[in-house]
């Protein structure tokens, strides 16, 4: 549905472009992870498809039209619930929704049939006259989302969605979300919580400094992450036990524990046995599969959170 | 959807209670207390005032008054002819007329009854200005009389002895040495005399619309800093609709406001002991595209300001600071004719004081629409460049 191709962008002034050769595809009814530190690009990206920048290099295109066409003719197909709260604080809920449903283009029953429905969807019925500004962090996101989902979008880019909010509504934003994707959206979701992402996104994008790192379902990405191994040893020396696993891989000293970054071709199976085979007493051992952080620790030896 | 933006905006301004307070409050209270302050001022200005002198009398007498004044004052304008709409539109600040006639009846013994000497001042001279000047006409002309006298009396005295003529037995206690009498002074005004609240409310009319620039520039800078205006942007709504959206309220409350301070003017003022505003006369055509001009340039600085804005600090402060300055310099605190000159020719590049001429030229002047366009053209070209601004500015900042 949404193809983005060798998109680059360079802000005025800027000694390094903020975009540079994306590409990227969101599908119907499926959810795209982009993931990245702040500064990464993510909301650059977010600006071109919300009409806010210019493309200057690239192309993005939605069924195969441009962007451009798009916003010009239609563009209440592509909706944004941007990081901040993009609504009118001495505003009610109610009064929002109808400001930004007019503002989309709607009118008459079809305008009170959507904010009705949007009210609904976001659960935001008992603080319909309730100004925004008195609402707590949870309830303007929520608000947030409902004036998004006015014009009935077909994509719906999410920034930060969950930022400042408590664990409640952020179970609800994120079912929300997957709501939308059910009933057919193309959602483009950013976030630096690996954890959101791993949660409800098919498919994921890890950019940083305005290039993607790594393109492809959770699978895709994490099936190639080379797996640690933390475990405590009894009865080997130090000395004996770090020669035993330098076999393995790359040993690191994590609070008394040995962490081993297995080496391609090597197991937790056969790095245990060899422990024991050796004398050594294994107390605890963990590993499985590697998450979005350790990707992204991998691809550019930095935290997410930077 | 026009209509829900300004619905919106309506209800953002109707719950900024400080917005609508300064709004509304304050130039009221400027009007109250800068009138009562101002009631019984009398600080007339030394400096020359452009002017111009009729001479309709060809004796002797009113070309020395002629050369006395202009020692005084500076020489007249060259060009005396037209003086009562120079005068009338405040191009001059007053013209002496000289009536034929002038100095015969300044050197005769018994004062000839009928006004002979002239004032005619600009509707809007101060107050000061105008008494200073009518008492200056009438002790130049009393000296000129009393010469003219003294100078009768010894030629009576040094003629050949003989019976004296019926003038010459009249007491000297009985000859009257003041030419008060002879001298009148009038401003051209449009009905009602000039007052203090007649003046003033002209001035901070137009200082409390141009207020809009503070409230407006805040809510503009709310809704951009939270993403509401980009994502009015997304949704596709025009820039030309968000601005108007925002000027069109405004020229509603800049309305309200005008009739807000000329109610004052008319029926508050004199319950609390000053003058009251007089509307006699009044042209409304040319009131209302003076006032339509001063809410538009008072809007598209507000919408420029509010684009060029980047904290709610800068919002804050820029806007009233930028308010009193075109106030101090546009006359609206400071009358413009007691500045120097330089200030005067900066004052006519403030929009401020365009208002205030076009104000003062309907409720003074009683102006018709052709007497006020040169003001409402320069207000409404200011509007249209600083919305071009605001456009050009506007596209940049809500990315």
């Amino acid at each position: 549905m949404l193809a983005i191709r060798d998109l680059s962008f360079r802000y005025p002034g800027a000694d390094k472009p903020a975009l540079e050769g994306v590409s990227l595809d969101a599908a119907r009814g499926r959810i795209l992870g982009l993931l990245g530190p702040n500064g990464a690009g993510k909301t650059t990206l977010i600006s071109h498809l919300s009409g806010l920048l210019p493309v200057q290099h690239g192309d993005i295109a939605i069924d195969g039209q441009p962007l451009a066409v798009i916003r010009r003719n239609t563009p209440a197909r592509i909706a944004v619930a941007p990081q901040d709260y993009a609504f009118y604080p001495m505003l009610t809920v109610l009064e929002n929704l109808a400001c930004f449903a007019s503002a989309g283009g709607l009118g008459g029953s079809r305008k009170l049939q959507r904010i009705a429905a949007c009210l609904a969807f976001a659960q935001l019925e008992r603080f319909a006259k309730t100004r925004a500004e008195r609402l707590s962090g949870g309830l303007k996101r929520r608000l947030n989302l409902a004036i998004a989902l006015l014009p009935e979008p077909e994509i719906i880019l999410l920034d930060e969605p969950t930022v400042g909010v408590d664990p409640q509504s952020r179970a609800f934003l994120l079912d929300a979300v997957k709501t939308l994707a059910r009933n057919g959206a193309a959602i483009i979701y950013t976030s630096h919580y690996m954890e959101e992402i791993e949660a409800i996104a098919d498919r994921v994008v890890i950019i940083d400094d305005g290039t993607v790192l790594r393109d492809g379902t959770l699978d895709e990405l994490l099936g190639g992450v080379i797996v640690q191994v933390r475990l405590g040893v009894a009865g080997l020396s130090d000395t004996a036990l770090n020669a035993l696993l330098d076999c393995f891989g790359t040993v690191a000293q994590a609070g008394g524990d040995s962490l081993v970054t297995l080496a391609a071709g090597q197991t937790p199976v056969a790095l245990l046995a060899a422990v024991e085979a050796a004398g050594g007493r294994i107390r605890h051992a963990e590993f499985g599969r590697g998450n979005l952080e350790q990707l992204f620790m991998t691809l550019t030896r930095r935290p997410l959170r930077d | 959807m026009l209509i829900a933006l300004i619905k919106k905006e309506l209800l953002a301004l109707i719950r900024d209670v400080h917005g609508m307070a300064a709004l509304f409050l304050m130039p009221a209270l400027f009007i109250i207390i800068m009138s009562l302050a101002l009631k019984d001022v009398y600080d007339p200005p030394v400096k020359a005032l452009p002017y111009a002198i009729e001479n309709r009398d060809s004796g002797t007498m009113a070309d020395t008054l002629v050369n006395e004044w202009e020692k005084r004052h500076g020489k007249a304008q060259p060009d005396s002819t037209n003086w009562p709409n120079k005068v009338q539109s405040g191009k001059l600040s007053y013209a002496l007329v000289i009536e034929k006639g002038f100095s015969a009846a300044l050197a005769s013994r018994p004062m000839d009854s009928g006004i002979r000497l002239k004032l005619v001042t600009d509707p809007g001279l101060e107050g000061g200005v105008f008494a200073a000047n009518k008492a200056e006409l009438v002790m130049i002309a009393s000296e000129m009389r009393a010469r003219a006298l003294l100078t009768a009396s010894r030629m009576a005295q040094g003629a050949p002895r003989g019976r004296p003529s019926a003038a010459d037995r009249i007491p000297n206690d009985d000859v009257t040495v003041s030419a008060q009498t002879l001298v009148d002074a009038e401003r051209l005004a449009a009905g009602s005399r000039p007052t203090a609240v007649q003046q003033n409310v002209p001035a901070w009319l137009v200082f409390g619309m141009f207020f809009v620039v503070a409230s407006l520039s805040n809510l503009f800078l709310q809704e951009r800093q939270c993403g509401a205006l980009a994502r009015l942007a997304s949704l596709g709504v025009p820039v030309s609709m968000m601005l108007w959206s925002k000027a069109l309220p405004y020229l509603v409350i800049n309305g309200l406001q005008a009739t807000l301070m000329l109610a004052v003017g008319v029926w508050l003022m004199p319950l609390l002991g000053g003058d009251a505003l007089s509307l006699a006369g009044i042209h409304s055509g040319a009131l209302l595209l003076v006032l339509l001009g001063v809410s538009m340039a008072a809007i598209g600085l507000a919408l420029a300001l509010a684009s060029l804005v980047r904290t709610q600090a800068q919002a804050a402060t820029i806007g009233p600071v930028v308010n009193i300055l075109m106030a101090a310099i546009g006359g609206v605190m400071v009358p413009k004719f007691v500045m120097p000159d330089v200030m005067q020719r900066i004052a006519e590049f403030s929009p401020m004081n365009w208002g205030l001429e076009g104000m003062l030229a309907v409720l003074l002047r009683g102006s018709d629409i052709g007497g006020v366009l040169l003001p409402a053209a320069k207000l409404m070209g200011f509007a249209a460049l600083m919305i071009v601004i605001a456009v050009l500015l506007f596209r940049r900042r809500v990315g």
